[in-house]
This record gives C-alpha cells, structure tokens and sequence, in this order.
C-alpha cells in the first residue's frame, strides 16, 4: 500500500499577496502584479523605452512583519522570501517549533539561481578589493543551496534538505520530489516549492537572451505575445504522510494523487511538446486517473512564443478528446515568469481553486493563435467543481513536468 | 516489493586522472593531484595550490554538442557520462530515450560563466554581454547538456546540494529507478575549478598551503578541485539479462541537515550521525555490517574532527576496526563531484576487494583506521559513503555486494 501524501499548510510571498488566500483573491479578481522596477537601476538596460521596465517586484517587502527582531543581516533577499514563505506555512500546518524539535520537517526547494545576485557580487568585491576582503557570510550565501541551508536554520528543519534546480520547472520538480521523499518513507513531512529573486544579474540575462517582454504586460498564450515579464518570490506547501496528518489532527487543505516529468534533449519544438505529453500522462498514471478526471489545469505558459505553444501542444495531445475543454489558467500573466518560485505559485494558487471552485482567467487574453489546441483557456474567472487539478511546467531548456492535486477526501 | 539497483558503469574525469582504470590505479597507487592553480592568477592570495583537471579535451566526447557552446562543469559531466556509458558497454543510441534519466549535482554549476560576467561589468561592458550567460550558467544547464548529448528524455534534474551533492543526485536518481520512473539513470556530480569558490575558501583560512592531509593532527586544509564523475544505474534484474558487469548494488541512502549553521558542522555531529543511521536503515543493515567509510574528510582541522565523532557515534565501538579513507588527499575536494567520485571509488572498493589510502598521513588521529598511506586488500561487503556541505546538508550512500 502506497504511502498517500496530502498538503497540510502552505505560504506565498508573492507580486500579489503574501497569503494564499489574497493570492487566490487577487488572481480571481485579474490584477496585475507588475510595477516598475526599483530594486536595480535600468540605465542603459531598457532600450529607449521600448525594452522591459516592469516586473513582479514584491514591493514593499518587509521581511520583520513575517520574521520578527532576530538577526537578518546575513540572510540574502532570496533567503528572506523563503524564511518568510515557510513561517506562513509552518504555522498554517500547526507543526509549531516544539513539534520540529521533537520530529523532523524537511525541505525540498526548487531554485534556478538562487541568488546569483550574492554570487556575483561576492566575486565583483574579490576583484576590486582582493581575495582577503570578500566576506564569508557572503560566501556561505553563495551555494545555490544557501536559501535551503538559511531555512533550514532559521526554523529548525532537521529532516532531508534539498535543492532541485530545473529552469522554470524547478517549483513543480521540487514538488515531485518531496512528494517521492514521503511515499518512499524516507520523510513524514517536508515543506515543498520554490524561491527566487528579482535582481540585475537575472534581469540583464534573461534581457540579452531575448525572452523578455515589453514595456507592456505579458501576454500568455495570446497570439500579441513577445515574451515573460521576470517575477520574484516563495511558494511552499507543507506535505505530508496522510496518516500522520490525521493522526496529529491537522487540516488537509489537498491532495499530491501524482507527478510525472520528462525532458526534451532534441532542442525542438516538437521535442519540448513531446516531453509535456509524456510528464502529464506519467502523472495521470500515477494518481490512478484519467484526463477525462481532470477539472482544471494551471499552466506555466508565460508569454513566451515558442514555449507557450510548446506547452500548449503538449499538453493538449495528453488530454486528447476526453480531456479536451478543461478550464486551463496560466497565472503567470499576473504574476509573471518567478522562475524557481513559479511551480509553488501555480500549487498555492490551485489550493484556492480546489477551496471554493473559483479557476482565474488568463489575464490580457484576447486572441489565440489560429491553430491554438487548448479550448479551455480563457480571459475570465469561472466557477468549475474541482476535485482533480494539474500543474504543468515546461522550462525553456527542456524540462517538463507535471503534477495532479486532488480535493481533500 | 521495490527493484534493487546496481551500478554498471563508472566515468570518472579527476585531477589525478581520467577514465575508470587510470584513476582507481592512481588512487591505489596515492597519486597527487595537486600543483600551482592555472586557471587563475592567484598572486593577491595568500595559497596557490589548486586540484585542476589537467590538459582536458572535451572535443572526443561531446560529439553531438559543440563544445565550444558549454561550460566547463558541462565538459567535464558530459566527458564522465560518455565514459560511464562506455564502461557499462551500453550504446546511447540504443536506450529507449524516454526511460533514460539524468540527475547531476553540484556546488557552483558554472562558476566561469558567472566570473565572465563579472570581469564584463567590472570593465564597464555591461553592452558586451550577450544571450550565452542565460544559455551557459544556470546549474540545471549540466544535466541538460549531459541529456542533450546522450538523447536522453527521461527524468532530468539537477541538484545543486553543494559538497554533499553527488550523493543527493545518487539518492535521486535510486527514488526514480526503485519508483519504475526510468530503466537507466546517469547519476553523478560536476564541478569546474572557480575564482569564487578559492576566494571564499582562501577567505575562510581553509586552504592548506602544502598538502592535503586528512585526519592527520597536523591537517592544515582542504584543496579546492573539480572533476565529474558519472555512475550508470539500472535495475539489476535488467543488468543480469543484459549480462552486465555489475560492480556493486546502489543499497540505500540517507539524507539529513544539521539546521545548525552555513558553514560550520554541528559541534555533536548530529546531522551526520542521522544520515548515516537513514542510511543504514535504508538498506536494513546494521553498522558492523559496513566493512568501509568512504569519509567526507576535507582535511580541515574543525570538519574531520566532527566527523571522526560522527563516526564513532554511529558505530560505537566498532568504529576503530571500519577502515576509513579520504581520496581527498589526493585528488582534493571537487566541491559537487567529490561525494560522486566517491560513491563510483566504493563501487571500485566493494567489486575488488581493495580499499584506496588515505594519503599524506605523518601522524593519524586517534580511534580509527584511516588506512593511512598504503592501499590495502580486503573483503568489503558493504562500503557506506558519506558528504557534508554548506547548508548543513548531509547525505550518506551504501553500496554493497551483489550477493547480499
């Protein structure tokens, strides 16, 4: 008898809301999470106006209303997200500190650079003033592991701590693997998601490299689409073992019935729609269902061109004709593209949707492409009876995966 | 009833040499690795001994990709993967692409890609920089370069666990086989030799000037490295049908955080303790079962002594008869490949019967056997390979005979 694996709390700080509710709230009501950018100057960056200016800047970020007075100085912005992120969780799950330091909570966080702003700064101080003025608490903060390790101090989670690192399918991945860790008893709770910051090293990258919209919001899915606006913040869900939730009384606000992923080493279109297809049919297998099951679908669709469409593909050819119409959301057109973050914001936000059957709409969406295969995506909120919902993720290098929450029991 | 998981295949890219049979015979033979770092000026540092991989070629084993287009971490896991693929005599154009998986870890990813941007802002070039940072730096582009060249579809992830990441990528890689998630996984770790990396251990007075000497009372430091190293992992039943040579069985793991601070262990050595006891529940044996400790054992005064009472905490007082040896002192810590390294020298230990030495040893600590000097040849049933890391991430492996 398999292990059964259900979501006792969750956290967001996130462009939006710093709750899953108000999350939940604000992506039903259609706003939008972008404001200029002020964490790092644009000079010479935006192209005359015509390039990116917006962002989903979590602004303004208090880290002491979520932390309280003790020492933050060594805790980078990434780190501060996530501690914050995972205090909301943890106390939402009732596993208060006397219940950590009697049994062990783990963490599974899905990164794409950690703070690469930590990182590269701790190299331009090196260069500029020498070897022997860096500082090593900068250092420690320049793992890719440092947000995982600062958490796992600052709460005192003891059990298995990891870092999964896979594009944008990172969050989802993380998901996945927490998920792996309690079935195969190896944890009994593990808080599960993503973290990332905003900053210049990260922006001026994903600039240069052309994935970035416009001064104008991204426009997922939409045939007007030119591209992601960058977002910044942490997800988290508490998993854990479902007899040991009920045995200690807790809330189950959901399900993990299953996950799947696959990857695209062909560099393709058709090779990335491939590997959606192949990681959301591993999960339906997994959670013992069907597509005809599912009854909403929240995307990772970001506005890109060629991975929209990707996605779309693929996980339209894994619904087939049963599956065919589900209501599918794409949430990054409000939050925007948070890279490790984006997989946690899909499954908080699907916590809301499996609450009160509210599914966001896709906001800016106007018109599809001609051929575009997902009949169930659309600009509106509506109301869908969901008990079955899938997560899906598609990294711009080829990572797929895709994960199915279920309604409590 | 869980498949169990062999190993068939090693790939190993190290500063003491390359390929399975180089390196283990360097090993036996204790082969330094060390000399004046190359890759960087090092004259404002107060230490200049680096553990680089010399003279490495990535053009006979990136064939599909152009190796011009990838990091050096990339080249040196692609350049291990190759080799563990050819070691396991499996044909990559043979493997069913959606049931063949890659989980890598790391330290730094791609370091140089980072120091490239930053040599670009700090000459006031910011203009000059172009879409390769975004397509070269982010550490889940190692495990995707690896599948990129191999065609594999199958699970790809990247664990970015720092010291301790070889094993997490095994502990991985073990969850998708025993789940039916893949048929083959490629599991290891890679890491480049960086500026960041040597600073920031050159800042913590980590670095021995001279010579890596773990355990020994007089150990003055770690020598950062880099290197990859890849294990082929299947199932053994489909390793039997195939008639594969099996080195050992990938038994169990255990994954554990001190919660307790960045960079320092815990002062009792709680985490490791319970990482090892994961481990060795893992796989249902008990600590005398373990005929050797692949340790951690950077060569840094603080970090061996806690795991000597990691140590002893987990085997009592059978510790002192468990040899126990780092190849650190010989091929310096490769940061996110050295517990991989490792893992693939406990596979090579449990299928041959020798145990590789612990070098530079003029005068070893007290209460155990860290095999000081001289390899030696005996009967290991099961070897238990242990990593710890910045995060307070810890993480133990078990390999063993097949037999068991």
């Amino acid at each position: 008898m398999r292990r059964s694996v259900v979501v006792t709390g969750a956290g967001v700080l996130s462009p939006l809301a710093d709750s899953p509710a108000g999350l939940h709230a604000a992506l039903c009501a259609g706003e939008s999470g972008f404001k200029e950018i002020e964490l790092f100057p644009l000079d010479g960056l935006s192209g005359n106006g015509s390039g990116p200016r917006r962002a989903g800047e979590i602004r303004p970020f208090e880290p002491r209303d979520y932390l309280g007075e003790r020492n933050l100085r060594p805790i980078d912005r990434t780190s501060r997200l996530l501690l914050a992120a995972a205090q909301r969780a943890l106390d939402e799950s009732g596993w208060t500190p006397e219940l950590r330091a009697e049994r062990e909570v783990g963490l599974m966080l899905g990164t794409v650079f950690c703070s690469v702003k930590t990182i590269a700064e701790f190299d331009r101080r090196g260069l500029q003033l020498g070897p022997s003025h860096v500082s090593p608490l900068d250092f420690a903060n320049s793992v890719i592991n440092a947000a995982a390790g600062q958490a796992a101090i600052w709460h005192g989670l003891r059990g298995v701590n990891s870092t999964i690192s896979a594009g944008e399918a990172s969050g989802l991945l993380a998901i996945a693997g927490g998920t792996s860790q309690i079935r195969g008893g190896h944890a009994d709770a593990l808080l599960a998601g993503g973290a990332e910051e905003l900053c210049f090293e990260s922006f001026l990258g994903h600039l240069r490299a052309g994935r970035l919209c416009g001064p104008d919001d991204p426009l997922p899915f939409d045939a007007r689409r030119g591209g992601f606006a960058l977002a910044e913040g942490a997800a988290l869900l508490l998993l854990e073992e479902a007899a040991e939730a009920a045995a200690r009384g807790a809330r189950v606000f959901a399900e993990v019935l299953g996950h799947g992923s696959a990857f695209d080493p062909l560099e393709t279109a058709d090779g990335a729609a491939q590997a959606v297809a192949r990681a959301v049919r591993i999960a339906l297998d997994d959670a013992g269902i069907t597509s005809g099951d599912l009854d909403a679908v929240s995307v990772s669709a970001s506005g890109s061109v060629a991975v929209d469409r990707a996605e779309a593909a693929g996980l339209a050819a894994a619904l087939g004709a049963s599956g065919a119409g589900v209501p599918v959301t794409a949430i990054k057109s409000m939050l925007g593209e948070a890279l490790g973050a984006s997989g946690g914001f899909q499954a908080v936000a699907m916590l809301g949707t499996l609450g009160d059957g509210f599914l966001p709409g896709i906001r800016g969406l106007e018109r599809t492409e001609e051929d575009f295969p997902l009949t169930g995506a659309g600009a509106g909120t509506r109301r869908v009876a969901v008990r079955r919902a899938l997560l899906t993720a598609l990294s711009a290098d080829g990572h797929a995966c895709a994960v199915v929450l279920g309604a409590p029991q | 009833m869980e498949p169990r998981i062999a190993v068939t295949g090693l790939g190993l890219v190290t500063p003491i040499g390359v390929g399975r049979e180089d390196v283990w015979n360097g090993l036996l033979a204790g082969r330094s690795g060390f000399a004046p770092v190359e890759s960087f000026d090092t004259h404002r540092f107060n230490v200049h001994l680096g553990a680089e991989v010399r003279g490495f070629e990535p053009a006979p084993y990136a064939r599909r990709l152009d190796p011009a287009r990838l990091g050096r971490a990339s080249q040196l896991a692609i350049a291990a993967a190759r080799l563990a693929l050819e070691d396991a005599g499996i044909d990559s154009g043979a493997v069913a692409p959606e049931r063949a998986g890659v989980a890598m870890g790391t330290t730094s990813g791609e370091p140089r890609e980072v120091e490239r941007l930053d040599d670009r802002i700090q000459a006031g070039e910011v203009d000059r920089v172009g879409p390769e940072f975004l397509s070269l730096y982010p550490c889940h582009m190692i495990a995707a370069h690896v599948a990129r060249e191999l065609g594999f579809a199958g699970v790809n992830t990247m664990i970015p666990t720092a010291c301790a990441a070889g094993n997490y990528a095994l502990a991985h890689a073990l969850d998708m086989l025993r789940a039916g998630r893949a048929d083959l996984m490629l599991a290891g770790g890679a890491d480049a030799f960086s500026r960041i990396t040597y600073t920031g251990f050159a800042r913590l007075g980590a670095i021995a000037p001279e010579r890596c000497q773990p355990f020994d009372r007089n150990r003055k430091g770690m020598i950062p490295g880099e290197g990859a190293a890849v294990l082929v992992l299947e199932p053994l039943e489909r390793a039997l049908d195939r008639g594969a040579r099996i080195y050992a069985e990938l038994a169990g793991y255990g994954l554990s955080c001190d919660a307790h601070h960045m960079t320092a262990a815990h002062p009792e050595a709680d985490g490791a303790a319970r990482a090892m006891e994961r481990a060795l529940a893992d796989v249902g044996a008990a600590p005398s079962e373990v005929s050797y400790v692949s340790a951690h054992g950077t060569g840094t005064p603080t970090n061996d002594r806690l795991e000597i009472l990691a140590v002893k905490r987990v085997f009592g007082e059978a510790a002192s008869g468990i040899p126990m040896s780092s190849i650190k002192s010989m091929i310096g810590h490769t940061m996110g490949a050295a517990s991989a390294i490792e893992a693939a020298v406990c596979a090579l230990a449990v299928a041959e019967d020798r145990i590789p030495p612990t070098m530079n040893m003029d005068d070893p600590e007290e209460g155990l056997d860290f095999v000081p000097n001289v390899a030696r040849e005996l009967p290991v049933r099961m070897a238990m390979n242990n990593a710890y890391a910045f995060g307070g991430n810890n993480a133990s492996v078990i390999l063993r005979k097949v037999g068991l």
